[in-house]
């Protein structure tokens, strides 16, 4: 008894003929158009993210606020936090790099679908490393100015003045967490929309490739 | 790229584009589409040709990448909106050939087809084209014996349809 699956079957292979044929020319000519794949998108964000962070981090810097912080007595601190800016920088790149050349189209679905979310985590991570960098400095420079700055003394007076110190500083430091807090959310937030809808597919063939091997 | 190679890349896929052409009928539903997908698909080819060493077949290698594009890389342009009464090449079905009993288990397959995963898919695909297990689980990257009861789940629920 045939079934309705070898009926698929041989009703499958007579396709053939009702395909498309494109000739010679018209297939080379195909070989020199431009790959429109997400690997290149992921490609492209990550470099301007790495450019972004980077200029962020390492050029928003001057004369000016150079002798700022030897006034305000956080020089050494933030001179570590540059050179360690640029240490991670350089590894992130190369992991980058790294990850990103494991990408083949000719391995099995599972694996290339999981070399190309490790080299999207690998941008994450330094996306969130620099979030915590810019929380690090923000804290250093509010302690500088509060400590060391032009209007400290007068901040201090009013503190006193306002009769509750403690309060005014545990105010002050929860404004600052807040603060710092909405920043943070916005960025996830923006991360969630751009990956989300770059990615969302690929997770969820992922998933479901995962889901076969248990 | 010298020339040669590019000579032997086009004239093998020349031969072989049916298999593309199945892919993007599989996983695309307007000819714009399909047009799109073949040519990344061909992209991507051309791009790992240099690597193919011939270890395998051209064409048990093409399953691979042009599977891979069409699930993972390749991105549709625009959100297109899968109209009813188009139906891409490959689920269109001669009248005169079966008889009517025949045409409408067909019809019905093909439309569970389409309502598939792209995984899902791609296993009714190699199934189709006739893969051993062994090469359905290399493709996917999932072990021969998940292959299996996955195929059997989707095969099981194809027969449903014909024999409620």
């Amino acid at each position: 008894m045939t079934d309705g699956l070898d009926l698929l079957k041989k009703d499958w292979q007579r396709k053939g003929e009702e395909l498309p044929k494109l000739s010679y020319d018209e297939l080379y000519k195909m070989i020199w158009k431009k790959s429109s794949s997400m690997v290149k998108w992921i490609f492209y964000i990550s470099i301007i993210e790495f450019v972004f962070w980077a200029l962020l981090n390492l050029l928003s810097y001057d004369k000016d606020s150079l002798a700022m912080e030897k006034e305000w007595h956080i020089f050494e601190f933030s001179t570590v936090l540059t050179i360690i800016n640029y240490v991670v920088l350089v590894f992130f790149i190369y992991m980058f790099y790294k990850n990103y050349r494991q990408i083949e189209v000719t391995d099995s679905a599972s694996k290339l679908m999981k070399s190309i979310l490790r080299v999207k985590r690998t941008v994450t991570q330094y996306v969130w490393f620099n979030i915590a960098i810019f929380c690090v400095s923000l804290g250093m420079f509010l302690y500088g100015s509060l400590r060391f700055g032009k209007e400290s003394v007068q901040i201090q007076e009013a503190a006193s003045n306002a009769g509750n110190e403690t309060l005014f500083w545990i105010m002050v430091v929860g404004t600052i967490i807040i603060v710092i807090a909405a920043i943070v959310a916005l960025i996830w937030l923006f991360y969630r929309l751009l990956y989300g809808i770059l990615l969302n597919r690929l997770r969820a063939n992922y998933r479901e490739l995962k889901k076969l091997e248990i | 790229m010298n020339k040669e190679l590019e000579h032997k890349f086009v004239t093998e896929l020349e031969t072989n584009q049916n298999i593309v052409h199945k892919v993007c009928s599989l996983y695309t539903s307007d000819k714009d589409a399909h047009k799109d997908l073949f040519q990344e698909i061909t992209i991507q080819l051309w791009k790992a040709y240099p690597k193919f060493r011939g270890e395998s077949k051209f064409s048990t290698w093409m399953y691979r990448v042009a599977l891979n594009t069409a699930i993972t890389l390749y991105r549709k342009s625009k959100r297109r909106v899968t109209t009813q009464n188009y139906d891409s090449v490959i689920f269109k079905i001669k009248t005169d050939e079966y008889d009517p009993t025949e045409e409408q288990q067909l019809k019905l397959m093909y439309n569970a087809i389409r309502e598939l995963g792209d995984i899902d898919k791609a296993l009714v695909f190699l199934y189709l084209e006739e893969k051993n297990y062994s090469e359905i689980s290399e493709t996917l990257g999932i072990t021969e014996v998940n292959a299996r009861v996955k195929m059997n789940r989707i095969k099981t629920k194809l027969r449903t349809i014909l024999n409620p």
